[in-house]
Parts: C-alpha cells; sequence; structure tokens
C-alpha cells in the first residue's frame, strides 16, 4: 500500500466516524419529543429513525460533491479539487479534509458528552474552516460568497444559524398556543392518544428529511478525497460504495441514539405533553421543509430545539428553563470556532511531523480523545432506560438509579 | 455582507410564512379533528370509549384528511428533492415537476 492510499485511507475512515457523529447527534432533533412523550418507546423511536435515515440516505441521487464550497476554496464550481493542492499526490488537500474532520468530530464528541445539542454541519464547517486558514491563510476561507446568492460562511452558516431558531420558536409557539385552545376542555387522556399518532408522523418526515440532507455533505466529503488522489474522476457521481458507507454509518448512529443529547430535548428544557410535541415536530419538519425547498440552507439541531423552546412558551403556564436554553445558546455559538481551532491546531500538527506521519498521529489523537470521552461518558451513563427520568437542573445527566436516600435527611 | 443580509432575510420571511400555514396551521386542523371527535363528551374525564356525534365524526374525517394530505405532500417533497425533482404547487394539487 502506498502512502497516498494510507493517508486517504485515514481521510475515509475519519470521515464515516464524523458521518456516524452526525447520526447519534441528530437522533434527538427528530426523536427527543416522541420518546419524552412516551408516543414511541426510546429504542422503537431510534431503530425507527435510523431505519428513515438509510432510506434517506439512497433516496438523494443529487451528487453533492460541491458541499465544501460554501465555507472554503478548496474545490473549484464544479467539483474538482484545486490543482495547486494537488502537487506530490493530493496530500495538501488531504491533510486540510482529514484535520477538518478531526475537529468536527471531537468537537461532536465533546457536546455529546455535555449533553449539548450543537449543529454537526457547523462543526463539519468549522473544522475545514479551521484546516483552511492553517494551511491556506484566510483568504482560504469564503466568507461572503460573491454577492449573487446566498453563500459563504456568513450567508451559509452564520446567517440562518441566527434566523433559523428564531422562525422555529415563532412557528412552534404559535402552534402550541392554537392547539391547547382548540382543544381546551377536551378530556386529556383522549386527546393525549391521538396526539401521539400525528407526533409519530411528523417525527418520520424530520428523520427522512434528515437522511436526505446531512449523509451527503460526508458523501461529498469522501468523493473530494478520491478526486483528489486520483482514484475518481467522474465529477457528475459518487462511487456507490461511498453511498452505501455513509448510509450506513449514519442509519447505524442514529440507532445507537446519542441518549444524552435526546434527554437534555426532551426532558430538559421543557416539560412537554404529547400535544407540544406534536406542534414541536410539525414545526420542525415544516422548517426544514420549506427552507430546503427554498434553497435556505439551515442546521436541523438550530430548528429542533427552536421548536423545542416555542412549544414551551406558548403553552399557557408552562415552565421553560432558560439555563439550559443558555448553555445551548452559548455551545451554539462556540461550535463553529472551537472546531476551527481544533481543526486548525491539527493541521499544524500534521504539516509538522511530515506527509505520513502528520496524518497518523493527528488520527491518533482523534482515537485518544474519542476513547477518553467515551470512557468518561461511563461514569455517568444515559440510556434508554434512563432517558426519561426526571431533570435535576443542574446535573447535566440523571443521578445513578438507585439512589436511596433516606426522606428525613433528603429533607 | 449586506447582499447576503438581504438574501437571507426575504428567505427567512417565506420560510415563516410557510411554517405559520404548514406547522402551525395543520396541527390546529389535526387538533380540531381531536376536538370533534370528542364532541359531547367534554368533561367526561378519560372518557376514551365514549362514541362521538355523527356530525363529529364527519368533522373529524374532513380535519384529519386536510392533515394526511398535507403529511403526504410533506413526503412527497423529500423524496422528490432527493430525485432532483420539485414539487409544484402551481395548481394548488401538488406536481411533480423537474426541478430548476
Amino acid at each position: 500500500m502506498s502512502s497516498q492510499t494510507f493517508v486517504l485511507a485515514l481521510v475515509v475512515v475519519t470521515a464515516l466516524g464524523f458521518d456516524f457523529t452526525n447520526g447519534f447527534h441528530d437522533t434527538g432533533n427528530a426523536m427527543a419529543m416522541s420518546i419524552a412523550t412516551g408516543a414511541l418507546r426510546p429504542r422503537v423511536a431510534v431503530a425507527l429513525s435510523g431505519i428513515l435515515n438509510l432510506v434517506g440516505a439512497f433516496l438523494s441521487v443529487q451528487v453533492a460533491l460541491t458541499v465544501t464550497n460554501a465555507v472554503v476554496r478548496i474545490q473549484d464550481g464544479t467539483g474538482a479539487p484545486r490543482a495547486d493542492l494537488l502537487a506530490g499526490g493530493g496530500g495538501a488537500l488531504l491533510l486540510i479534509v482529514l484535520a477538518g474532520l478531526v475537529g468536527g468530530v471531537i468537537w461532536n464528541l465533546l457536546t455529546w458528552l455535555l449533553g449539548l445539542p450543537s449543529s454537526s454541519s457547523h462543526a463539519l464547517f468549522g473544522g475545514l474552516i479551521g484546516a483552511t486558514i492553517a494551511g491556506l491563510g484566510l483568504s482560504g476561507v469564503n466568507w461572503n460568497g460573491d454577492g449573487s446568492k446566498l453563500d459563504g460562511v456568513v450567508g451559509k452558516v452564520m446567517l440562518p444559524a441566527l434566523i433559523s431558531p428564531v422562525v422555529a420558536v415563532l412557528v412552534a409557539s404559535v402552534g402550541t398556543w392554537l392547539i391547547f385552545a382548540v382543544t381546551r376542555g377536551v378530556a386529556a387522556g383522549f386527546a393525549q392518544k391521538r396526539f401521539r399518532w400525528g407526533q409519530i408522523g411528523t417525527a418520520s418526515m424530520v428523520s427522512l428529511a434528515h437522511g436526505t440532507n446531512d449523509a451527503q455533505k460526508t458523501m461529498g466529503v469522501i468523493t473530494l478525497a478520491l478526486l483528489a488522489t486520483g482514484r475518481w474522476t467522474d465529477l457528475t457521481s459518487i462511487p456507490v460504495w461511498v453511498k452505501v458507507a455513509c448510509a450506513a454509518a449514519i442509519a447505524a448512529g442514529t440507532w445507537l441514539g446519542g441518549w444524552r443529547i435526546i434527554r437534555t430535548l426532551g426532558k430538559g428544557l421543557v416539560e412537554i405533553d404529547a400535544p407540544q410535541g406534536l406542534a414541536a415536530d410539525a414545526s420542525t419538519a415544516t422548517v426544514i421543509l420549506a427552507s430546503s425547498h427554498l434553497g435556505f440552507a439551515l442546521s436541523t439541531t438550530h430548528v429542533a430545539t427552536g421548536s423545542i423552546l416555542g412549544t414551551g412558551i406558548g403553552r399557557p403556564g408552562a415552565q421553560v428553563r432558560w439555563r439550559v436554553a443558555g448553555r445551548m445558546v452559548a455551545a451554539w455559538l462556540i461550535t463553529l470556532p472551537a472546531a476551527a481551532v481544533v481543526g486548525g491546531v491539527m493541521w499544524w500538527i500534521g504539516h509538522l511531523l511530515g506527509d505520513v506521519a502528520g496524518p497518523v498521529v493527528i488520527f491518533v489523537v482523534l482515537l485518544a480523545a474519542a476513547l477518553a470521552m467515551y470512557l468518561r461518558s461511563r461514569k455517568a451513563p444515559v440510556g434508554a432506560d434512563n432517558v426519561n427520568d426526571e431533570w435535576d437542573e443542574g446535573a447535566a445527566v440523571p443521578a445513578p438509579a438507585p439512589a436511596p436516600v433516606p426522606q428525613e435527611v433528603a429533607a | 455582507m449586506i447582499a447576503n443580509l438581504g438574501f437571507a432575510l426575504a428567505g427567512a420571511w417565506k420560510v415563516l410564512l410557510a411554517g405559520m400555514i404548514l406547522g402551525a396551521g395543520v396541527p390546529t386542523f389535526f387538533a380540531l379533528g381531536i376536538r370533534a371527535l370528542a364532541w359531547g363528551t367534554e368533561g367526561a374525564g378519560e372518557a376514551l370509549a365514549a362514541r362521538p356525534r355523527p356530525v363529529g365524526r364527519v368533522l373529524a374525517v374532513l380535519c384529519f384528511a386536510v392533515v394526511l394530505f398535507a403529511v403526504v405532500a410533506g413526503f412527497a417533497i423529500i423524496m422528490a428533492a432527493g430525485l432532483g425533482k420539485a414539487v409544484s404547487f402551481e395548481h394548488v394539487f401538488p406536481v411533480l415537476v423537474a426541478k430548476h
């Protein structure tokens, strides 16, 4: 195996790893409401979401070769890699992509550990921006596009991140208010049972849309790496194995379920009932569909979180935990710069250590960071069994299940 | 920057409008359907077994039909987008067209 092939393999494995974290990071966007209201049992919910993500990833025949163009300049408009990065077998481009992916994965794992629903697209784009700034300088970043359409870091990432949660909050709060106004006086049990059906339908729609959108990003990145090394030359399609591998990775991640994030979304932000769950899911599904229909890029995570907040605001007397919301917004704001810093540092390490040792070392750093965070998560595991436990503000994860505190001591 | 802001606000306005009509409106129809089913059982506690009035049942079916139509259209939009097509609402009824 040549050294170039070896580095390419590292890029592909890291990209699939990112796709996998993308899956479990976003399970909650579609399923947190259904799990919290009991519309679906936790295991059933993540399995359904996983299957729909798989179907969605295959449904999409559009070629997303130019996915990085939204934020950085390492390809041209047709998807072909920049020629000056290909000298000596494409190593320069591979290092940028690898460092960027590592930045995205590490940030996704850290936010998962903290139970914070941050945007996977922001993590990926942040990592790529950081690696590109380190490798090519500030001019390698597409900040504003050319002014002819919504483009660049500002147009495709920052503005949608500011606007989409606000839109989702408005839609979900109006929807929630209307639902409660209409069903006032209807026996609660009667309404709950039927609202759960509505929830399952809308949650399925969100999962399917997620599969069609998010798996594409990784497919585009892997194909870019293949193009850079000359393993693939067709700019109008992507290899079948890339599609199958990406679909499988995102579906497996979703099916695993990011329970820590599901818990924050379903129990942490607001205490929700089936009618609110329906309002939130319907708002998420519609805002995502309408945006992609209009070519307005946004993050599923921001929309889902905005909808959940909105459903707390729209229900008279409901409690919204603003501290949790504040933590989440803080995580959104720092996701892109934080992933960029990790991506940039990884590029420097990789660059200093040379063509093969560099990529190997940053891959090992990634594995070590992933293992450390996984082990840390086992100290306070969140799973299907305790995802719906009462929310105890101050603890991001539930207390260990049997905590027999004598009443008089607790009081 | 300014150009991007203009494009973003123009897009956001449309997304908000569509969101209000479909994202808030359709669940309201769903709620109306449930209300119609429960007609006459208000205040009857957990009256799960109560039979709805015939008029209530007809109204409920109408409401649920609106919801079902919206859900099917939603799935059609996702699949059409995946297949490189778009769903046109030009003639009120959704029609699959080539994406421009």
